[in-house]
Parts: C-alpha cells; sequence; structure tokens
C-alpha cells in the first residue's frame, strides 16, 4: 500500500514542501530511504524502527520503502522522522488515508516515542500556509511557532502514540494532544515594547551624538562614533534599538524566521519582536559574520537583520572580517554557494562602529594623546576605505567631563525620539513609494539627484562648502543624503543650508582626519 | 688640504662606521688616512693597531679592498655633496669651537653664512595647534629679518619653523642624524627638496647611512652647535628636544622658549627651561630685539578683527581657540557665557560658516580650531 504525507525542508531562507511517500509491500524485509537523504535522514530508520517498537507497534517483516520527493533536493535535518513513522503506519492502513491529507507532519523522535523540536519551523509552515496547508503536527515545544501562522491550525504532540491516536480520531481525553492556541500577534508585539530596560534618557551630555543616533535611526544610514575611552559609544549603541521604530508583523516574522532557521526561537515569547541588536566580540570569525558551514547557518549580519549590527572597537576586526561585509552592506543579502545549492539569507541591516580615535584613545588633545601621527594613521588604516565609505554618518564622542557625569537632569526618552524617527520614516515611506527604497541611506546617485534637489541658495552654499572643506564627489552625495534625512526629521519639504551644515558634519572620515 | 686628502678621508670615514670613534682616534695616531689606506692594503695594518681594535679592524681591511678611493669620492661630487674637514677654512666657525665637533661635514645645498645670525628652532614632533602656529610664526619672522634658521627637519616644530623660513625667502639649515643623500622622515620630501634649492642640508655622517635611532642624539650638538640662540618652541617635561638644550648650555649658547599654559603638557618643558633661566620670548620681534642691536621692535598681533561679523559669529569666534574644541562644548560655552539658547544643528550652521569664511578651521568631525593665518 502506498501513502503520501507532506513535509517540509528549509533552503536558506525560502523554504520548500516535502513529500514522503511510503510504500509498504510484500517482499524481502527491508527499510531504506531514497531521494538524496543526508545521514540524519538516512538514520531516520533505526529512530522510527525502534520508537515505534517501543509505542507497541511492531512492524511487520515487509519490504519498505521511502522516497522524499522532490527526489533532486538534499534533505538534512531530523523533521523527517515523524512523517515517515505516520507514512508507515498510513500505508499499513492503521492510518486511514483522510486523516493525513492537507496535513504539514515535521518532528524528530527520540528512541522512547516522545517528539523532539526540530529547526525550521516557522518558515516551513508559512510556506504551507501559502500553498494552502491547513493543519500541521509539530512537537509540542514547536507548536506555538507555527501557531504564529493564522492561517493554519498548529496541534503540538508529545509523542508518537498521541500523534498515531490523534489520527486515528481517539483525541478525546488523550493527555498528549496540545490544541496550539492561536498565538495573538498583537499582544506579543505590544508586550515586548513594554519590558524596555533601556533608554536613551539614561545617557547624560552627548547631546551631538545622541542628535547623529537620531539622524541615523531616522534615515537607517551606517553610523560610525568615534571617542575616547569611557566616553558613551557602546551605551549609546546599545540603545538604537529603542529609537527605531518597531518591527511590523511582516518585518517580525521575517526576522523570526531566521531564527527560527539557526534554533534561536525558544518559546512564544522570543518572537522577535524588537530589533535585534547584535554586539560581536572583534575576534569574531569571517564566517560566523557572514554564516557558513557545510549546510550553512545564517551569520550574525542575518541575525542583525532589519536590526543594528554592532561592531565595537572596530580596527581591532581583522581586515579580512570586516571586507567580508562589504557585499551585504550593498546588496542587503549574502550569498553563499555549496555543492549542495545557493544558500541566500537577508543582510539588511544598520551598521554602527565604535573605535577610538587613535591607539591610546585620546587624539585630538594633544595634551594627553600619546601617540604618533604614523600610529593614529596605521590604526584607522585598519579598516579599509571602502568600508570607511559605505559610513554615512561619522560622529565624535567628546570625553565626559565631571558636569556631564554628575548632571541629572534626565534627557529626552527612548519614545519621545522615536515618535519623531517615525514621522521622519513616514516621509521616505511617501516618497518613495513604488520605487523599491525603503530608507534615504538606499538612494544610489540618481536617486539622490532626484530626491535632494537643491534651490539656488542652497546650491550656492553647497558650493563654497565644497571648495572650503576640500569635499569629494562622494562625500558630496553622502552629504545630500542625510541632509534629506535632517529635512525629513524636520518635517521640511526642502533641504536647507542648516540641514545642510550639520550634514557637512556628519561627513565621514576623509583622509584629513589624521 | 687636497682633494686627494679628501678623497682618503671620506673613505676612512666610511670604513670606520658610525660610532666608532675610539678607533677613528687610534687610527688617526697611526699616520694619515692614505698612509692608513695603503697598510690596509698591503695587510700590514693589523699589526700596527693597538690590542683594543684587534677586532675591529677587520672590517677596515675588507673595506679597503677592490675600493676605488678617488673614483668613488669624484662620484659623491657629481652627485652635489660636498664635504668639509676641520682642518680647512670653509668649515663652519662656530662649529669648529664646541667639544667634541665633528671632525668631518658632508653637505647638500650651501652652509649658513658666518656673518649672519643663526638660530636653531627646535620643539616636540607631535605638537599642539599652538606649537605649530607659533613655530610658523617664528620661521618666517626670523627669515625675514635675515636671521638664517637652523633645525633637524623632523616631522612638528622643526619641519614647520624651516618650512615657514624657507617660504618667507630666508636661508635654512636641515642637520640630518643620517646621510644627506636620504630623506627622514619620508613625509618632508617637499621641504628636503626645498632646502637643498634654497638652503642646505649637512650630516656628519657619510652619504648612504640609514637613520638609526642612536645616530640622533649627536646630530643635536651640531644644531647648536651651529646656532648662536637655540629656540623651544613646545617641549613635554622629558623630551628629546630638551637633549639639544643640554647640548647648546655646554656649548656657550643662548636659550630661548616659548612660554605655554600650565596645563598644557607640551608646555611644561618650555615653562620649566623658562624657570630655570632661559629668555622669555613671545612673539618674533622680541626674539630679534635679543639678538640684533639694529632691530626696529613693531607692533605685532595675532588677533583678526572681527567687525564685519554678526554678533552671534563674533561672539562663538569669541570661544573658539587656537586648541581644537568639540562643537559641544562651545556650544555649551556659548549658552552659559552669552547667555542665548542655540540648538546644536544651528550652532553647527554657525560654526561651519565660520569654516566657510576661514575664520575657524574643523579638525576631525565635530572638533573646531581658529585659524590665525
Amino acid at each position: 500500500m502506498l501513502s503520501t504525507i507532506t513535509s517540509g525542508a528549509v533552503y536558506g531562507i525560502h523554504s520548500c514542501l516535502i513529500q514522503v511517500e511510503v510504500d509498504v509491500s510484500q517482499g524481502l524485509p527491508c527499510f531504506q530511504i531514497v531521494g538524496l537523504p543526508g545521514s540524519e535522514v538516512r538514520e531516520a530508520r533505526e529512530r522510527v524502527k525502534v520508537a515505534l517498537k517501543n509505542m507497541g507497534v511492531k512492524l511487520p517483516p515487509m519490504c519498505i520503502n521511502v522516497n522524499l520527493s522532490p527526489a533532486d533536493l538534499p534533505k538534512s535535518g531530523t523533521m523527517f522522522d515523524l512523517p515517515v513513522a505516520v507514512g508507515i503506519m498510513t500505508a499499513l492502513a492503521k492510518i486511514p488515508k483522510e486523516a493525513v491529507e492537507g496535513t504539514l507532519l515535521l518532528g524528530e523522535l527520540g528512541l522512547s516515542g516522545e517528539l523532539k523540536p526540530v529547526k525550521g519551523v516557522l518558515p516551513i509552515v508559512r510556506e504551507a500556509a501559502r500553498r494552502g496547508v491547513r493543519r500541521c503536527i509539530l512537537p509540542v515545544r514547536n507548536a506555538w511557532e507555527g501557531a504564529l501562522i493564522q492561517e493554519v491550525e498548529s496541534i503540538g504532540m508529545e509523542d508518537i502514540h498521541s500523534t498515531i491516536s490523534f489520527l486515528m480520531g481517539e483525541e478525546s481525553e488523550n493527555t498528549g494532544v496540545c490544541h496550539g492556541n492561536p498565538v495573538n500577534l498583537e499582544t506579543i508585539m505590544r508586550q515586548e515594547d513594554e519590558n524596555k530596560t533601556l533608554d536613551f534618557a539614561d545617557i547624560s551630555g552627548q547631546e551631538g551624538l545622541k542628535r547623529a543616533a537620531e539622524v541615523a535611526a531616522a534615515g537607517f544610514h551606517h553610523l560610525l562614533i568615534i571617542g575616547p575611552p569611557g566616553s558613551g559609544k557602546t551605551m549609546l549603541a546599545r540603545r538604537l534599538p529603542t529609537i527605531l521604530p518597531p518591527l511590523s508583523l511582516e518585518e517580525s516574522l521575517e526576522v523570526s524566521t531566521i531564527y527560527s532557521i539557526s534554533g534561536l526561537l525558544q518559546s512564544a515569547s522570543s518572537l522577535k519582536t524588537s530589533r535585534p541588536f547584535l554586539n560581536p566580540h572583534h575576534t569574531i570569525t569571517g564566517r560566523a559574520l557572514a554564516g557558513g558551514g557545510r549546510v550553512p547557518a545564517p551569520g550574525l549580519i542575518s541575525l542583525a537583520h532589519r536590526g543594528v549590527l554592532f561592531l565595537d572597537e572596530l580596527p581591532e576586526f581583522k581586515r579580512e572580517t570586516l571586507d567580508i561585509l562589504r557585499q551585504p552592506l550593498e546588496d542587503k543579502k549574502v550569498q553563499i554557494a555549496r555543492s549542495s545549492g545557493n544558500y541566500i539569507y537577508p543582510a539588511d541591516f544598520m551598521l554602527v562602529g565604535a573605535m577610538n580615535p587613535c591607539p591610546c584613545g585620546f587624539y585630538p588633545d594633544m595634551g594627553r594623546c600619546r601617540c604618533t601621527p604614523y600610529e593614529v594613521r596605521r590604526y584607522l588604516g585598519r579598516i579599509s576605505g571602502p568600508i570607511l565609505d559605505r559610513m554615512d554618518i561619522c560622529v565624535e564622542a567628546v570625553p565626559m567631563e565631571f558636569h556631564d557625569i554628575t548632571c541629572h537632569t534626565a534627557g529626552e526618552s527612548s519614545s519621545d525620539i522615536r515618535k519623531r524617527v517615525m514621522a521622519a520614516r513616514e516621509k521616505q515611506k511617501e516618497r518613495f513609494a513604488g520605487t523599491g527604497i525603503q530608507f534615504n541611506a538606499d538612494m544610489g546617485t540618481g536617486e539622490v539627484e532626484k530626491y535632494c534637489r537643491l534651490g539656488s541658495r542652497e546650491a550656492q552654499y553647497m558650493e563654497r562648502m565644497f571648495v572650503s572643506m576640500q569635499l569629494s564627489a562622494r562625500a558630496y552625495h553622502r552629504i545630500l543624503k542625510v541632509a534629506r534625512t535632517i529635512a525629513d526629521l524636520e518635517g521640511s519639504g526642502e533641504i536647507r543650508e542648516i540641514h545642510l551644515s550639520e550634514a557637512v558634519c556628519y561627513r565621514g572620515i576623509d583622509h584629513k582626519y589624521w | 688640504m687636497t682633494e686627494q686628502d679628501k678623497a682618503y678621508i671620506h673613505w676612512l670615514y666610511q670604513a670606520v662606521g658610525m660610532g666608532n670613534r675610539g678607533l677613528l682616534r687610534g687610527l688617526e695616531e697611526i699616520g694619515t688616512p692614505q698612509e692608513i689606506y695603503q697598510m690596509a692594503v698591503s695587510d700590514s695594518l693589523k699589526e700596527k693597531v693597538s690590542k683594543r681594535y684587534q677586532h675591529k679592524i677587520s672590517y677596515v681591511m675588507e673595506f679597503a679592498e677592490g675600493y676605488d678611493v678617488q673614483g668613488e669620492y669624484e662620484r659623491m661630487i657629481d652627485r652635489g655633496i660636498r664635504m668639509v674637514t676641520l682642518a680647512e677654512e670653509d668649515f663652519p666657525r662656530k662649529l669648529k669651537d664646541i667639544p667634541d665637533s665633528p671632525y668631518v661635514l658632508y653637505y647638500v645645498g650651501r652652509l649658513p653664512l658666518v656673518d649672519h645670525k643663526t638660530v636653531a628652532v627646535i620643539g616636540a614632533r607631535d605638537c599642539t595647534e599652538y606649537g605649530r602656529y607659533m613655530a610658523g610664526q617664528f620661521g618666517a619672522g626670523l627669515a625675514q629679518a635675515g636671521v638664517q634658521v637652523i633645525s633637524g627637519m623632523a616631522r612638528g616644530i622643526d619641519g614647520i619653523g624651516q618650512q615657514a623660513a624657507l617660504k618667507a625667502g630666508g636661508y635654512s639649515l636641515g642637520v640630518l642624524g643620517c646621510g644627506v643623500d636620504i630623506c627622514y622622515p619620508k613625509k618632508n620630501q617637499e621641504l628636503y627638496d626645498a632646502l637643498i634649492r634654497q638652503g642646505g642640508i649637512c650630516s656628519e655622517y657619510p652619504p648612504g647611512i640609514g637613520p638609526r635611532a642612536i645616530l640622533f642624539p649627536p646630530r643635536n650638538r651640531i644644531i647648536s652647535g651651529m646656532a648662536d640662540a637655540v629656540l623651544v618652541i613646545e617641549a613635554k617635561d622629558k623630551s628629546g628636544t630638551l637633549i639639544t638644550v643640554d647640548m647648546a648650555l655646554e656649548q656657550g649658547k643662548e636659550v630661548y622658549a616659548l612660554p605655554g599654559r600650565g596645563t598644557d603638557p607640551l608646555s611644561r618643558g618650555c615653562n620649566r627651561l623658562i624657570r630655570q633661566g632661559a629668555g622669555l620670548v613671545s612673539t618674533p620681534g622680541e626674539l630679534l630685539q635679543e639678538l640684533l642691536a639694529d632691530y626696529q621692535k613693531e607692533e605685532e598681533t595675532f588677533q583678526h578683527e572681527l567687525v564685519f561679523l554678526e554678533k552671534e559669529k563674533q561672539d562663538i569666534l569669541r570661544l573658539t581657540d587656537i586648541n581644537p574644541q568639540s562643537a559641544e562644548v562651545l556650544q555649551r560655552r556659548y549658552v552659559e557665557e552669552c547667555g542665548k539658547y542655540m540648538t546644536l544643528p544651528a550652532f553647527l550652521h554657525e560654526l561651519l560658516q565660520l569654516c566657510a569664511a576661514g575664520y575657524v578651521k574643523q579638525v576631525g568631525g565635530s572638533y573646531f580650531a581658529r585659524c590665525m593665518e
């Protein structure tokens, strides 16, 4: 007898429904799995056999063939244990075929028959919903993940026994069955917003730094903070997600999908509702940053998707590691090629770098700086030019003075700043409707010319600045982009001189800095 | 002294190498450079020198082998490098009188004129904006009055002072701690070329000797030795500049120092020198008055006229200083001292306009300093 069960697998960020076809027929007793199974998929045979035995089901001495279709896609992961087991039971006519129709099954089996959680449930269920599947049976610890997709009924199971009873229609008072309560996304999204512990009001002084952070958040500009040790660079960077607009439901699912693939979603409360903030240590390898492995796992730049990737002590990172960021910064995604196929992970993050101005940290305060110009230049030289070029906004943190530390007049709170940022975002949404661009920072040269047109007075002012500040063409465009954001923050349609002035101050480090 | 003799001296200097004064003295006792060369070629040198130098002499003998004495010397002359020995009339007179005077001086360009006043302008390599500005002022001021400026062509004060002197049309001499054919530091190539054209470069080390840390302190005695007075622009408490000052005092030269603020580490060395009796000079004119008997003091100002600026800009400009301050600090001071509130973006706008007008310059991203030129 033949049976077909719907299951799924993840390929990069995309997922694909897999039909698990099981045939049980007379012949020499055997049990084989075909359809490019990886070693963990092949081992499903042993797990299924023993789990069924321990649940009191003895497999008859027959020829069992399992095919994972489409058969030309390599399969990996342990999520096929449950579909294979259920497929065998269906093929043996223990479970009616109608019971498994339109149902997605995922789950790893333990030898005792219990169901263990698997990775990537969210993207698979999402794909299943898109393809018309309306019910899914998942390990109980993954059930909430499936429940995030509102169109699908998510059912969590403790073990293979309760799964079989449920499918045979004997659910009644069985304790192992847990009907996933549809998760109310609205409440989750709101709840995260309330348990904030970080706030911009914690930072006293550093008005210039806070202002630059606000501009960066409004236009999603990459930000470079330069300053002496202990001036609050890290403190500010940690609070950046609190002024970025909250994730929309769609974005939240997108981000959570990446976390699901990485096996980082633990419970309903860990659904990513706030923007990710990643702060890798500078010893990180290129692979950990960009993603990698035989079956590539998302790297930190993908985990920081729609959030902030904060690189503290930027010059301490290995140059090769930083250079890996160049392409993802351009394409907003990272592509990893393996013999098993191309894996594409999204990587649209805001890069925030922090560094000291020189090895001792006090430049340009020549009274305290002990570094020679050569040392200072070499320190900066560790960061490649193309990375610095990406930094639209470069701001210096001033050394904290006693006055700053002791004055407790609270600064603006994150929620106040966030309101302004969101208003600026609205303006950008209107402006770029239908162009595929989301933020001012994404504008290319053509768009800058189109959307950052200057009046005659402003153009004259910019010309004067260009000469007196010895700007480059690249710096000029960057200034216009940032000025556009500043104007948006102020609610001004046109870019005015005052906006340009501020943007000029934020221009990236040109070589004159040192 | 004939050119032939000088060729042999050139050979001996290269053969003995730097830092081997003892060996040089020992050899001089044996005979003239030419005789030493003959002995080295005929392998009889080893028996002549005392036991102390036995292990060092083999290099001298190796160096003599296949060395074209006259040819090498002529090639050096062809490259524009001259050589003058202590025994010659042309040797700088001021340098003759100092203890431990170098026996040979290599130079390109020309050496300073004997009858003109000469000042060594020296100071820290990593200087402040203030030091940078004052070195320029002094270099130019001295040069305009016909005073020759000597220094070590180093990064920082040395180079800036010399550059300014040349720009003002004066003469300047760079004393190097390496061969005169090597530009060190590399960054000063422009100054090096200008010195050859308009001034001079000299060194006691033969051409081809690269810069080494041990070669620099001895050259400081030549800097102070060739000058009538030494002026220290900026120096930390423990600074290499103070070595030159010690040598100047040993040689009986006048020492002047530019005072600075008590809180400035880079002025601490200067202030201490003044406390110990060095002459205090705060303008080029004051120094010239001390140096030149017939100098007419003129009114000297460093301040700009601010009359064309609006009130706010004048106030802001008054707050800026030659030492860079961050825009944030300036804004806070503006609010406190002028009693008017201005947002940071608006304040930046005013500052940038001052930048565009050339009153202020942006140092780094958010630091601003007064422009004095």
